[in-house]
């Protein structure tokens, strides 16, 4: 058995431990006594749900990443790097507002808030990521990438301050957004759960199908095109599912930056560039990175955003890949 | 020569008057040709002649006015699919810039023909047979970015005749070869015309046209200026009138592959 064949499901094999390592430990650590009988089994409840909350944001952060890699043919393309987490984050925002200043009293009893902030997500992903190709089109300088995603977060971030600005009027509204731009985990319950699962599971899954595409993709577009590959239909599908996937993400988890760009980046040394390796491998790896972030996130007395951490570790990961890049103009 | 298929077969590839325009530069005006299955025919002109602009259109890659046939059907009324499995295209340099083996990007090939019942064991042998073809198999395991420029090639090659297309597009394919790999890329075009394939190659060695080449078409600024036999197209009067050039009647030395 050649070391490339034995060390892929040795990858896979690893990640599945770590998996459940994550979990075990998301379950036993954390503030609050396991040994006090009372308080065990609501702390296990609060705590698993957490966990696989911040285990579906992770892997969709992740394989978002992928996606937006493959389809930009950029390993420092991530959905937050690129502005479609800030899109999403101003979507909820968005939402929240429509669905508080105008709906709640008339459709409370038909729509699910969760629902109604995961299609302003979706809807603020996709457009951001329109935006964005509308203006980069098919030029592959990274710092016109780059700029623009910056100038793209930055809008967006603004106008969601603006919105929070607005809000400030009603102390519920209020809230409620500033609640949804922080971000995190900490307050996730099953309900969370049931909304991040479908959207996580179908991203992964048509991600997963779109392995072969986006690997004949690494050749660019016109070799893709001419070895039989719809290159419109792969953008359409990169859209479409890069925002599901963020907004599954940012609905439950908030605006978490960088898991999308530190994951697969750490992976491809061990699977390879092949996206049928690296989809599901970036699934059960970016899961587990934002749940062991999580539980650093909950050691101090007073909890840190969950944001913060991933910033920490993701900043310096990103700083790396740049300098790299611009020493060797290769990809991975 | 090459054998010529039955009369009864449509052309390989038929172009007429195809017009290209990009960002308002007109880069090939009424461009008029066919080709048939068991040929090899040339693309020869000066740098900017349109020759890279005519092999994309024919892929279907820019857009065009006119009409392009491949087999018999127009170019618009084929999938990318379909376009794939009639027509492949060999660039002068690949975009790919991931390292992935050498043996995967030769099954990139595959793709048009791949459905999730595909038989991996023959998708398998047409991939080994593409490397044996380039005289690659050793390479099946290497990095694709560890090759040297020559080595991508023939990778590249090899990707195209994985695809089992009938037409076989190539942009200045021996650009980066040693002469002992470009006279086997030469020996290998000749073998697949004999099985009936139709080989449209961009050339600017007029010598290697003048003598691996059936037919030949002379642009200049996208304009067709001689079409026909290589001997005649490559002839005194259109050759200064592209090129400038004088024809040299000098002795030179010459080499060949050895006969297998």
């Amino acid at each position: 058995m050649s070391q490339r064949t034995l060390r892929i499901p040795l990858a896979f094999g690893a990640l599945f431990v770590l998996s459940v390592a994550a979990f075990i430990a998301g379950l036993l650590i954390g503030q609050g006594d396991l040994g006090d009988p009372r308080l065990r089994d609501t702390l296990l409840d609060l705590r698993l749900s957490r966990a696989a909350v911040a285990y579906l944001a992770g892997a969709a952060h992740a394989v978002g990443g992928v996606l937006v890699q493959g389809f930009f043919r950029n390993p420092l393309a991530s959905p937050s790097i690129l502005g479609t987490t800030a899109g999403a984050s101003l979507g909820g925002q968005l939402a929240i507002m429509v669905f508080n200043l105008f709906l709640a009293s008339t459709l409370a009893g038909y729509i699910v808030p969760e629902m109604f902030l995961s299609v302003g997500c979706m809807v603020g992903a996709a457009a951001s990521l329109i935006l964005l190709m509308a203006i980069v089109g098919r030029r592959r300088d990274l710092i016109f990438l780059l700029l623009t995603g910056f100038i793209l977060s930055s809008l967006f971030l603004s106008v969601g301050s603006f919105l929070f600005a607005l809000a400030q009027d009603s102390w519920e509204l209020s809230r409620a957004v500033v609640a949804f731009s922080f971000g995190g985990v900490a307050g996730s319950g099953p309900r969370q759960v049931a909304f991040a699962l479908p959207l996580v599971v179908s991203g992964v899954v048509v991600a997963s199908l779109l392995s072969k595409r986006l690997d004949l993709l690494l050749s660019g577009e016109d070799e893709a095109q001419s070895l039989g590959v719809n290159v419109d239909d792969v953008r359409f599908m990169c859209i479409l599912w890069t925002s599901v996937l963020t907004a599954g993400a940012v609905s439950v988890g908030g605006n978490v930056a960088f898991v999308g760009l530190v994951v697969p980046h750490a992976l491809r040394p061990i699977v390879g560039v092949e996206h049928r390796f690296l989809v599901p491998a970036s699934a059960l790896a970016g899961g587990c990175f934002l749940v062991l972030c999580d539980i650093v996130s909950r050691l101090p007395q007073h909890e840190i955003p969950l944001g913060v951490v991933t910033g920490l570790v993701g900043a310096p990961v990103f700083l790396l890949l740049l300098v790299r890049a611009r020493r060797r103009g290769t990809y991975g | 020569m090459a054998e010529r298929p039955p009369t009864s077969e449509p052309c390989a590839v038929s172009v007429r008057g195809v017009h290209v325009t990009l960002r308002k530069h007109v880069a090939l005006r009424d461009v008029t040709f066919e080709a048939t299955y068991g040929t090899i025919t040339a693309v020869l002109g000066p740098n900017g002649a349109g020759k890279t602009t005519l092999l994309k259109s024919m892929m279907g890659l820019l857009p065009y006015a006119g009409a392009i046939e491949i087999g018999g059907v127009e170019l618009g009324a084929l999938s990318y699919r379909q376009r794939a499995e009639r027509l492949a295209y060999v660039p002068q340099r690949s975009a790919l810039d991931a390292p992935l083996s050498v043996a995967t990007v030769v099954g990139h090939g595959r793709y048009a023909h791949q459905t999730r019942l595909s038989l991996i064991p023959e998708e398998r042998r047409t991939i080994e047979r593409a490397l044996a073809a380039t005289d690659i198999a050793d390479l099946a395991e290497r990095s694709y970015l560890d090759l040297s420029d020559g080595e991508q090639r023939r990778v590249l090659v090899a990707r195209a005749l994985a695809t089992g297309a009938r037409v076989l597009l190539l942009d200045e394919p021996t650009a980066s070869l040693d002469i002992s790999h470009a006279l086997a890329l030469f020996r290998l075009l000749r073998r697949l015309t004999q099985d009936g394939m139709c080989v449209i190659i961009v050339l600017h060695d007029l010598n290697d046209a003048l003598s691996f080449t059936d037919r030949a078409i002379l642009l200049d600024r996208g304009l067709v200026v001689a079409q026909g036999a290589t001997g005649e197209v490559i002839a005194e009067q259109p050759i200064r009138q592209v090129y400038g050039l004088e024809p040299s009647t000098e002795p030179r030395l010459c080499f060949r592959l050895p006969e297998p």
